[in-house]
C-alpha cells in the first residue's frame, strides 16, 4: 500500500458550541481517488476546508509526507501541491482559456528579447494551455474563447488543466457533476481517471454514488462529524453505497433489501 | 462578415456618420482648424475618462474624477500664482489628484465603504476644500510659459493636448492588454472571487484602479490650468457626466461590455464632435445636456444588448464548430 500524501490525525472544527468536524482520522494516499462522501451536514465541507486551506482546523494535526503543516490560506495549500477545484470552478467566465488556465501565474516576457518591460507571453501561454488540455484529451481549437462560450464538461477541464499547471499533486474535486447532463458527466469522469493515470491524487467530494463508484479506488463516509466508513471501493455498488451514506454503518449494504436504496444520498 | 464586425464597430460606424452628417450639414465643421478644436477638447475628456476606465474595470466607480481634478487644478494654479517653481505646482496638482485617488482606495477596500457612496463622498470634500482654498475666486494670471507650453505648445505640429492624450492612452492600454497587473485588474473586476482564489490581491488591484483615477484627474487638472492660464473651483465640472458617458459608450465597441481604452478614445470623440457640430447647427445650449443623458441610457441598454447578442451568436458558432 501506498504510503499517505496527506495525513488527517484527530481533526476537529468548531463553529462556536457547533462541532461540525469531531477527531476525524484520515490517510489520503498517493496516486489514488478518495472519495468524501455524507449527507449535507455531516462535516465533508467543513473537512474539505481545513484540507484546501480556506479555513484552520480546531484541533488535530495535518500532515503532508510526514511532516506537519498548516496551511493558513487556499494559495498556502496550493504552495504545498494542493489545489481545489470549487463547485462554481472559480473560473473568470469572460477570460479566455488560457487566461483562466494561467490565472494569478501569468508568463511573461521581455518585447523583442529585452529584460524590461515584462509584458504578457500570450502566444507562449496559448501554446501551453493547448498541451495541458491535450494532456486531458480535450483538444479546443481556440485558446482565446472566452469560458462563458464553453460546455459544463469543458469548464471542468479548464479548471483541472489549470490545477495542472500548478503542478498540484492533490486536487480536490467538490461536486464536480453536480450541475452536468449525462454527457458531460461522463467527459469529466474520464478526466478524473486521465488525472489519476497521470499519477496525480484525487479527493473526490461527491453525492452522486455512480460516480463515486465509477472512478473512486476508496470511500471514506462522514456521519455527524464523524468518519464513519473508510474502506476500498471495491465491491461495493452505488445503492449499498448510498445506504452506507444515509445510516453510516459499513455493514449496513449488506442487509439493504432488494429494491430499496438510491443510487444519489440527498 | 459585417454581421460578426457589428458587436464590435457598430458604434464606430455610428461615429462615422454622426462625421460625415455634420460634416455635410454644419458649415464650417470639416474644417482642419475645427477638426482641431475638437481634438483637444477630446484629449482633456479622454484623459479623465481613461482615470474613470480603469477604476471600472475592477468594478469600482469613480464618482470623484471632476471635483478631484477641480482640486488638484487650484492647487496647482494657487502655487503658480504664488511664485511656486512650475514643477512643485504640477507635482502637487498629480499629489492631490493620486492622493485622492488612494483616500477611495482606502475607503472602498479597507474600511468596506461602497465605491459609489465613498467617491460621492470625497467628490464632495473635493468640492468643499476647492471652494475653501480659492473663497470662490478664480486664480488668473500671466503665468510661466514653462507651465503653459504643458498644454499650449506642439510638437512635430501637433498640439501638445494631443501628445498627452495618445501617450496617456497607450500606456493605460499597455498595462490593461499586455501587463500582469493589467489582466489582475480586468480579472477582478470581471471575477472578483475567481481571481481571489488564484491568489490576485484583488484589493490592491481595486486600490490601484482608484489610485490611478485619481492620478487622471491630477493630469487633467495641471493640463485645463496650463491651457487655460487659470483655476477655478468647479473648472472640471462638465466633465463628470461626459467622462461617465465616454466610458459607457466606449464599453459598446471593440471590446463590447467591458471598459476598453480604444473604445473610450473614439467615444469621447464621438461626444465631443456631437457637442461641436450641434452647436455649429445652430442647436439650442440644453441640447447638448439632453443628447448626452440620451447617450448614457442608450449605451448601457445598448451594451448588454450587444453583449447578449454577441454571446448568443458566437455560442452558436463555437458549437456549431464556427
Amino acid at each position: 500500500m501506498s504510503e499517505p500524501l496527506l495525513s488527517l490525525h484527530g481533526i476537529g472544527k468548531s463553529y462556536g458550541a457547533v462541532e461540525a468536524v469531531r477527531g476525524v482520522d484520515l490517510d489520503i494516499r498517493a496516486g489514488e481517488v478518495l472519495a468524501l462522501c455524507g449527507d449535507n451536514g455531516a462535516g465533508k465541507s467543513s473537512l474539505v476546508k481545513i484540507i484546501a486551506g480556506a479555513q484552520p482546523q480546531t484541533t488535530g494535526t495535518l500532515r503532508l509526507r510526514g511532516a506537519a503543516v498548516t496551511f493558513h490560506s487556499p494559495q498556502d495549500a496550493l504552495r504545498h501541491g494542493i489545489a481545489t477545484i470549487y463547485q462554481d470552478l472559480a473560473l473568470a467566465p469572460r477570460l479566455s482559456i488560457a487566461q483562466n488556465i494561467f490565472l494569478g501565474s501569468e508568463l511573461t516576457h521581455g518585447p523583442f528579447g529585452l529584460p524590461f518591460p515584462r509584458l504578457l507571453d500570450k502566444r507562449g501561454m496559448m501554446a501551453a494551455a493547448r498541451e495541458f488540455l491535450q494532456r486531458l484529451n480535450l483538444p479546443l481549437a481556440d485558446m482565446a474563447t472566452p469560458v462563458e462560450r464553453l460546455s459544463g464538461g469543458q469548464r471542468q477541464a479548464v479548471a483541472i488543466a489549470r490545477a495542472l499547471r500548478w503542478q498540484a499533486e492533490l486536487i480536490i474535486m467538490d461536486e464536480p457533476t453536480a450541475a452536468l447532463g449525462v454527457k458531460e458527466t461522463a467527459e469529466v469522469l474520464g478526466l478524473i481517471r486521465r488525472l489519476n493515470a497521470e499519477g496525480k491524487t484525487v479527493l473526490l467530494v461527491s453525492h452522486n454514488m455512480a460516480d463515486v463508484c465509477a472512478v473512486a479506488t476508496r470511500v471514506a463516509i462522514m456521519k455527524a462529524g464523524r468518519k464513519a466508513v473508510d474502506r476500498p471501493i471495491a465491491g461495493l455498488d452505488p445503492d449499498t453505497l448510498a445506504h452506507m451514506v444515509m445510516t453510516g454503518q459499513e455493514n449496513a449494504g449488506q442487509h439493504l433489501p432488494a429494491g430499496r436504496g438510491s443510487m444519489t444520498a440527498l | 462578415m459585417l454581421l460578426r464586425l457589428l458587436p464590435r464597430f457598430g458604434t464606430v460606424f455610428a461615429g462615422l456618420l454622426l462625421l460625415l452628417f455634420f460634416a455635410a450639414f454644419a458649415e464650417n465643421f470639416a474644417s482642419l482648424g475645427n477638426l482641431a478644436v475638437i481634438l483637444k477638447e477630446t484629449s482633456f475628456l479622454a484623459i479623465i475618462a481613461i482615470g474613470f476606465a480603469l477604476a471600472l474595470t475592477t468594478a469600482e466607480l469613480d464618482l470623484s474624477v471632476a471635483d478631484v481634478a477641480s482640486l488638484a487644478a487650484v492647487t496647482t494654479g494657487a502655487l503658480i500664482q504664488g511664485g511656486s517653481a512650475p514643477a512643485v505646482a504640477v507635482l502637487a496638482g498629480l499629489g492631490v489628484g493620486l492622493g485622492a485617488g488612494l483616500l477611495n482606495g482606502f475607503a472602498v477596500t479597507v474600511l468596506k465603504v461602497p465605491s459609489l457612496i465613498a467617491t460621492l463622498g470625497t467628490a464632495a470634500i473635493a468640492k468643499g476644500l476647492g471652494f475653501m482654498l480659492t473663497q470662490g475666486v478664480a486664480f488668473v494670471g500671466r503665468w510661466p510659459r514653462d507651465f503653459t507650453g504643458l498644454a499650449r505648445g506642439s510638437l512635430l505640429g501637433v498640439s501638445n493636448l494631443i501628445w498627452w492624450m495618445a501617450g496617456i492612452a497607450f500606456l493605460a492600454w499597455l498595462l490593461l492588454k499586455w501587463t500582469r497587473t493589467g489582466l489582475h485588474m480586468v480579472a477582478t473586476g470581471e471575477a472578483d472571487e475567481a481571481a481571489r482564489l488564484a491568489g490576485i490581491r484583488t484589493g490592491r488591484m481595486k486600490r490601484l484602479g482608484l489610485a490611478l483615477a485619481g492620478l487622471m484627474a491630477g493630469i487633467l487638472a495641471v493640463l485645463m490650468a496650463a491651457s487655460l492660464s487659470s483655476a477655478a473651483p468647479g473648472m472640471a465640472g462638465d466633465h463628470f457626466l461626459y467622462a461617465i458617458a465616454a466610458v459607457l459608450l466606449g464599453m459598446t465597441m471593440i471590446e463590447p461590455g467591458r471598459p476598453n481604452i480604444p473604445g473610450t478614445l473614439v467615444a469621447a470623440f464621438m461626444l465631443k464632435t456631437l457637442g461641436n457640430g450641434l452647436v455649429l447647427l445652430g442647436a439650442p445650449y440644453y441640447a447638448q445636456d439632453i443628447a448626452l443623458g440620451v447617450i448614457i441610457i442608450g449605451s448601457v441598454a445598448l451594451s448588454s444588448t450587444v453583449m447578449r447578442r454577441a454571446a448568443f451568436t458566437k455560442k452558436l458558432n463555437f458549437r456549431m464548430g464556427g
